[in-house]
């Protein structure tokens, strides 16, 4: 059984074809085109996928749960798109914001100065993560699941979310984690849902997006806090919860929507970095100079 | 010598071998208590937090073999380069450096092992690298673009990770600005869209990993060029930090916010 281990991975190793020079391109040659071609004919549309996975009735017979090789725990491994929501959430966000935040939110939160909220600017244009209460996923996104570890991959940013999972890992937790935008996040399983609890965010990321002129940025603090729920009802989806807290903006904890995603036949995501435009950045540029000048002239 | 003779010696040098990587692996397993040599599933095991000395060429010592790299240049790679400057690296806009560059950065790297794949995370420019570990080709010419970190492919050799990486965007740079072997140095270190890396990544023992690379870009450079050994060492820690490169930050600011 051994050799035949061994001759199978020598048999693998053979496969690596002979390295040949890739086509070169001329310098400024459009890829975007190229990336357009790559889509199949006849793929649907991202309202017909939603619709579509949102229908969808788990069959864990006929689509049996992956399980991983070292803990029997569910495999989350695969790439994912798009993002359905199953069940909206019992309450909306905005509902829950504290009075007191208002002139916060008004002045942009910790993006005052920086994220013209008023025009058509949001965190996005600023190459931030997406919001943390979708557990900082964007559009396609791969998990994996590894000894000790769920890896989330963003494609959209390049973005990427390691979560180590308690006493899986023959390291200790980092002691003291720097504030950042996808913050901190510890994972233990209860039954199959993997639950992981989220701190140590920098303030920074918005919850939700701003309406102008009706809704403003829907802001967060550093007393941020996000407890998701990942689980894998059959080979064909995976679904996500987040309960989202933040003493000082919201009056009592807000359950997100229950979302669901559902598999897509590849098993890497591309890297698709964020940069802005000259012209975006020229016109952020703009903003918080004038910004800048209207602080100094109070 | 008959051939039952030499069938004998043949079946004595097999034992010995046999022997040999036995008596090595019982040692490999019982080195540290905290390493697992290998995975479950029976590959060496990379898995962990890296970190390696900062390397380059700066105040007159040369520790990344640069000199030779500069050497290698063409003529019109060099006629190229000497209208740029530190502003055109693309770092400047927070695109992050491909292999070898950001091993010789200083930063923590943090790889992590599932059947099949090995998932490298980089700490400053922070970026992922998915890395196919079976052999498999490369991703076929359909559905291969140009990308900062190029595409990957690896097979194991023994117990030495050895990469393939096609497929870059010829943007990147394969040195900093501040790196100047010599006096006559300008600090450029352009690559081309023909670059391809080769990256052997093996855990010496529980604490030590070491990286080498060899990078051939017939565009660029004359001949291959040959990284030195680089000795990564084993943080005990479960994760890299997030330390974001976002435009409003301006390059110094992230460098600072980096080395605090």
């Amino acid at each position: 059984m051994a050799m035949l281990a061994c001759s199978g991975i020598a048999l693998v190793s053979a496969q690596i074809t002979p390295y040949t020079p890739p086509k070169t391109a001329p310098p400024g040659a459009d890829w975007t085109k190229q990336i357009e071609d790559i889509l199949p004919p006849g793929v649907e549309s991202r309202a017909e996928a939603t619709a579509r996975i949102a229908a969808y009735e788990p069959d864990p017979v006929k689509y049996p749960v992956p399980r991983t090789a070292w803990d029997g725990k569910p495999d989350f491994s695969g790439v994912y798109w798009p993002d359905a929501t199953i069940t909206p959430p019992p309450l909306p966000l905005e509902s829950l914001y504290r009075p007191e935040a208002r002139a916060y939110r008004e002045g942009g939160g910790a993006a005052a100065g920086l994220i013209d909220w008023r025009g058509i600017d949001t965190p996005n244009y600023h190459c931030w993560p997406p919001s943390p209460v979708n557990g900082s996923m964007g559009g396609t996104v791969q998990l994996v699941s590894a000894p000790g570890y769920l890896l989330l991959l963003n494609e959209g940013g390049s973005n990427f979310r390691i979560i180590p999972i308690v006493g899986a890992n023959e390291t200790r937790p980092t002691a003291s984690r720097k504030p950042s935008f996808q913050g901190s996040s510890v994972g233990h399983w209860e039954g199959d849902t993997l639950v992981v609890e989220v701190t140590d965010f920098n303030g920074k990321p918005w919850l939700g997006g701003a309406q102008p002129p009706n809704r403003l940025p829907q802001t967060s603090s550093d007393a941020l806090r996000i407890v998701e729920r990942w689980s894998r009802p059959d080979a064909q989806i995976f679904e996500y919860q987040a309960v989202v807290e933040d003493t000082k903006m919201l009056t009592a904890p807000w359950t997100g929507p229950a979302d669901r995603r559902g598999i897509l036949p590849y098993d890497t995501v591309q890297e698709s970095l964020c940069f802005l435009d000259p012209e975006l950045d020229a016109r952020h540029r703009e903003f918080a100079a004038a910004e800048a000048k209207k602080r100094a002239g109070r | 010598m008959t051939t039952r003779a030499m069938a004998v010696v043949v079946g004595a040098v097999v034992v010995g071998v046999a022997l040999l990587a036995g008596v090595r692996l019982a040692v490999d397993e019982n080195s540290t208590s905290s390493f697992t040599a290998r995975t479950a599933w029976g590959e060496p095991n990379l898995t962990g937090v890296w970190r390696a000395a900062p390397l380059g060429a700066r105040s007159g010592s040369d520790t990344f073999n640069l000199a030779k790299l500069e050497e290698l240049y063409t003529a019109e790679a060099r006629a190229r380069m000497k209208g740029l400057s530190a502003n055109d690296d693309p770092t400047m806009r927070c695109a992050p450096p491909a292999f070898p560059r950001a091993a010789m950065l200083g930063y923590p790297v943090q790889i992590i092992q599932r059947p099949g794949f090995a998932f490298v995370f980089t700490e400053a420019y922070p970026i992922f690298r998915i890395v196919p570990t079976t052999g498999r080709p490369h991703t076929a010419a359909q559905y291969l673009f140009p990308t900062h970190l190029g595409d990957s492919t690896a097979r194991w050799e023994g117990d030495t990770l050895v990469i393939d990486v096609t497929s870059f965007n010829g943007e990147g740079w394969l040195a900093s600005p501040q790196d100047k072997p010599t006096n006559a140095s300008i600090g450029v270190w352009l690559t081309s869209d023909a670059m391809h890396v080769v990256e052997r990544w093996r855990r010496v023992d529980a604490d030590t990993l070491e990286y080498q690379a060899s990078v051939e870009d017939r565009q660029m450079l004359m001949m291959p060029w040959e990284t030195p050994t680089v000795i990564f060492k084993r943080q005990m820690i479960d994760r890299i930090e997030e330390v974001l490169c976002r435009p409003e930050d301006g390059p110094e600011t992230y460098l600072a916010r980096l080395g605090s």
